[in-house]
């Protein structure tokens, strides 16, 4: 082990401005789902209550997308993931 | 369930035809529909990169698994009059659920589903991939209903 002084360099340090701003996760309309599926999937995996999933689906369906979950980007991350698990369409972007 | 002999046939049918998308390039039309993108963004491509790289290989092994699950059911089916009783576990439920969704959206990419009526000429080419379609709509629809309560 040497006692010799160690330079050490401080790491730079820098404004990430995008990591801070939280995500959402988007579930997109597509033709084949079904709409108890999408209800069903919403209940089992975001614990909502019915009448919460039915209306997120029902905006899925009217509007063509609805956000479904929001939070840090590892989280998002994995919500998408569980819900291509199921087979819905879902995307991750910035909080406008 | 209670299905009928070539009903059963049908399904037994189709965890080769899964297993053919899952192996199929990325860019087929099915495959993209069952492991889409996370990102739209372009300009976070290499945060999609990374997730694929960590989601992907999960996500498959999820629906092989799926598959082995309702191959497994469908080995247990018996002969009830002129119909072949299958009683399933929670996890099958689950399983079954995914298996009729993931043939459902490779079936409606491949066929361009809308959510319009189709116009179906019996004696086209199509016809027997819409009656598979619209079975399983059937098929699941009922599971769901069952699990919704």
């Amino acid at each position: 082990m040497t006692t010799a002084p160690v330079e050490i360099r401080e790491p730079e340090i820098f404004e990430d401005t995008t990591s801070d701003r939280p995500w959402m996760v988007i579930v997109w309309n597509d033709p084949v789902n079904l709409m108890t599926y999408v209800v069903y999937v919403f209940q089992k995996l975001f614990g909502y209550s019915r009448a919460k999933a039915t209306k997120l689906m029902r905006q899925v369906h009217e509007e063509g997308r609805a956000v479904v979950a929001d939070g840090s980007r590892e989280k998002c991350e994995a919500d998408v993931a569980r819900l291509h698990a199921h087979g819905l369409w879902a995307t991750m972007e910035h909080d406008a | 369930m209670s299905l009928a002999p070539q009903e059963l046939d049908v399904l037994r049918g189709l965890p080769d035809e899964l297993r053919a998308v899952f192996d199929a390039p990325a860019e087929d039309a099915g495959a993209r529909r069952l492991f889409p993108p996370a990102y739209l963004d372009p300009e976070e491509d290499e945060a999609e990169e990374m997730w694929e790289a960590m989601v992907h290989p999960d996500l498959l092994r999820q629906r092989l698994d799926a598959l082995e699950l309702v191959i497994g059911a469908l080995a247990r089916a018996t002969p009830n009059k002129e119909w072949r009783e299958i009683a399933l576990t929670p996890d099958e439920v689950q399983a079954w659920l995914g298996v009729f969704n993931d043939t459902r959206l490779v079936l409606g990419t491949r066929l361009g589903v809308t959510e319009d009526e189709p116009d179906i000429d019996p004696e086209g080419p199509d016809a027997g991939a819409y009656n598979v379609y619209f079975w399983l709509t059937h098929l699941q629809g009922e599971l769901i209903d069952a699990l919704l309560g």
